[in-house]
């Protein structure tokens, strides 16, 4: 079980993040948004894009031709085209809905029609093959006992330090505050002068942007492939659910623990030669959880019924 | 829009898409008719299950190929069959009648299963679950090698069926020059979509069909009236789920092996999709849905070669999955009744 501890903890921290983007989006806008596994996938999918080598052929369309740049700047190019295209979808798709008081099984039933064409539209475009970023390949070094690559202690380092500037962009700025306000109740938030559909917006950037920063993490640990997105969309939902939907740090906590339970159960003798059924794991544990306590486990009552 | 005028849209509809189809084939119509017919006629039933879900009672099931699966594999590992990798041939087994009653019962003790925790709660938890039990049926099918096949699916059941054509059958198949096992799945299908709809048709208009859609409109005031709302979702998730076992089964059936990769999460969006577009709510909505879908999903492979030289199996999928979720997305903005549905009869808040 130890091997699996550096997996577990890698894991931990992706679904981490992308359950407290989600979490955050859900709490202002009340979208449970089934496409936000593919805004993953697009940070993973345009870094590939913007940093691999002209010469490389993992495109469908052979018209493309991958730029080349360096791994850093394509990184922070993708996160701010994800911001951008979660902008867009406010703008264009999710605010014209709301202002035309579309319910929400109705906009439910739209993500997930936009996340099947976004992720058929990656299928298209990068090709049905796993994909890695043109990065040299490292050794497992042992750190305190955990075997990991020195990239993989950073992206632990700098996963960690993204969370910890959520946590406090959340609880100490302004627009953070307004954000939870809105969430809390978005009728007392407008009395005292917040400006919902900005908030709203600066939220779909700003859970855009984190979810396409776990899509280039989770590329750099694994690979990149079309659908990563559908896959960690529900260790997100079980990540979501266990810590309390709608809470931020409940919702990494939560996150945390399922990432991690998916990767230490396949140290589990019951599951020898069952490593495909890993994922089975969280996410029967998320209908035990929806069993027995389905607010989570810092949910609040009043946001289940 | 009065009744007639959708009644008209969906009659015009259905010329325009068999004008297509016998405009744009050249040779073999009765072959690409009757392939359609079966497979347009097996979703429609297995949307007619989502339908008892989301259009009467307003529960949002996004994992309906667990419960195709599930009554698929029950059924069919009941009857004589054979297995796996190296093809393990079980020649004992109940008769078929039994083993569908014993598929549908399988599907619905699942959606009672799912249904148990999650429908005391707020409909998106519903959503959230069935799509995770889709997941989870689909990897445990795909592990579990010795009992279900794994990746190797389950061969040689098709006898069970095939040995019941009646002669007339065989005849036609071979007048028209359509594979005759086919036909003959395609004749069960649509007769079993008919009595299905006969029997809905009862049920919707029985003390029980109204108070499922007074829990649809307002579960509080079914309550104060004394009804156990949470038990009449349950029955009617659980009657959803057999029919969506029963499409399933015939599913296998169609395509003569059992391969888990026929349930994947997507085959569900698929059913959404021809529901949406024929109209939630409405009885023959999904089934009328489903031909149409059809059609335009086959429409899209011509699509797909302006974009890609001689594209791969992979290229045509992405192609047609791109074109199910604009078609979710544009019926779901525009016209969310679809094409037989009422306006009035569709829930669309979460209670």
């Amino acid at each position: 079980m130890i091997e699996q501890l550096g997996n577990g903890l890698l894991l931990g921290l992706i679904v981490a993040i992308a359950s407290v983007s989600l979490s955050l989006l859900y709490g202002v806008t009340r979208i449970v948004n089934f496409a936000h596994g593919e805004i993953i996938a697009l940070g993973a999918v345009l870094t590939l894009f913007f940093s691999s080598s002209p010469e490389s052929s993992f495109l469908y369309l052979d018209r493309f031709s991958p730029l080349g740049s360096s791994f850093i700047v394509s990184s922070i190019a993708s996160i701010l085209l994800c911001g951008l295209f979660g902008a867009l979808l406010e703008l264009c798709l999710f605010r014209p809905l709301r202002k035309n008081n579309y319910g929400n099984v109705a906009v439910l039933v739209i993500t997930i029609g936009l996340s099947i064409f976004l992720r058929h539209i990656f299928l298209l475009f990068a090709s049905a093959k796993p994909a890695s970023y043109a990065l040299d390949l490292q050794k497992r070094e042992d750190y305190f006992g955990i075997q990991l690559t020195p990239r993989n202690v950073q992206v632990l380092i700098i996963g960690s330090v993204v969370m910890i500037l959520v946590g406090l962009f959340l609880t100490y700025t302004k627009t953070g505050r307004a954000m939870r306000a809105v969430r809390d109740s978005s009728e007392l938030a407008s009395v005292s002068g917040i400006n919902s559909d900005y908030i709203i917006t600066l939220t779909w950037i700003f859970s855009s942007m984190l979810a396409g920063f776990t899509g280039i993490i989770q590329g750099v640990i694994n690979n990149v492939r079309w659908n990563m997105g559908f896959l960690i969309l529900l260790l997100i939902f079980a990540g979501s659910i266990l810590g309390g939907i709608g809470t931020s740090f409940g919702a990494m906590f939560g996150g945390f623990i399922i990432g991690m339970l998916v990767q230490l159960s396949v140290g589990l003798s019951f599951m020898d030669g069952h490593t495909e059924a890993k994922n089975a794991i969280a996410l029967a544990l998320m209908i035990l959880i929806l069993l027995i306590r389905p607010q989570g486990i810092f949910g609040s009552k009043e946001r289940i019924s | 829009m009065k009744d007639y005028k959708r009644y008209i849209i969906a009659v015009s509809l259905l010329t325009v898409s068999f004008l297509y189809i016998f405009t744009s084939n050249e040779t073999g119509v009765a072959r690409i008719f009757v392939n359609l017919l079966t497979f347009a006629g097996i979703y429609g039933l297995a949307a007619i299950g989502i339908n008892v879900h989301f259009g009467w009672t307003g529960l949002l099931n996004f994992g309906h190929a667990a419960f195709m699966g599930i009554g698929a594999y029950t059924t069919i590992l009941l009857i004589p069959h054979a297995l796996g990798r190296e093809g393990v041939v079980i020649e004992t087994g109940l008769p078929l009648p039994l083993a569908v009653i014993i598929g549908m019962l399988a599907a619905a003790l699942l959606g009672l299963i799912l249904g148990l925790p999650t429908l005391r709660l707020r409909g998106d938890y519903l959503a959230i679950v069935t799509i995770a039990a889709a997941e989870i049926f689909r990897l445990l099918i795909r592990d579990f090698e010795d009992i279900t096949g794994g990746v190797y699916g389950v061969i040689q059941f098709s006898e069970a069926l095939q040995s019941l054509r009646p002669n007339f059958i065989t005849n036609l198949a071979t007048s028209i020059e359509v594979s005759s096992s086919q036909l003959w799945v395609g004749v069960i299908t649509w007769i079993l979509i008919i009595f299905t709809l006969l029997f809905l048709n009862r049920l919707q208009k029985s003390p029980w069909g109204r108070a499922l859609r007074a829990v649809r409109e307002d579960e509080d005031a079914v309550r104060a009236l004394g009804k156990n709302a949470v038990w009449l979702k349950l029955q009617s998730f659980m009657l959803g789920a057999s029919i969506g076992g029963l499409s399933g089964i015939l599913l296998a059936f169609n395509y003569g092996t059992l391969q888990v990769s026929t349930f994947v999460p997507v085959l569900t969006f698929y059913l959404w999709a021809a529901l949406i577009l024929g109209g939630v709510g409405s009885l023959a909505g999904p089934a009328l849905g489903a031909v149409i879908f059809w059609v335009i999903i086959s429409g899209t492979d011509s699509l797909a070669e302006i974009f890609f030289e001689n594209a791969n199996g992979q290229q045509l999928a992405g192609v047609r999955f791109v074109f199910v979720g604009l078609l979710i997305m544009f019926t779901m903005i525009f016209t969310p009744s679809g094409i037989l549905g009422k306006k009035e009869e569709l829930l669309l808040d979460i209670k």
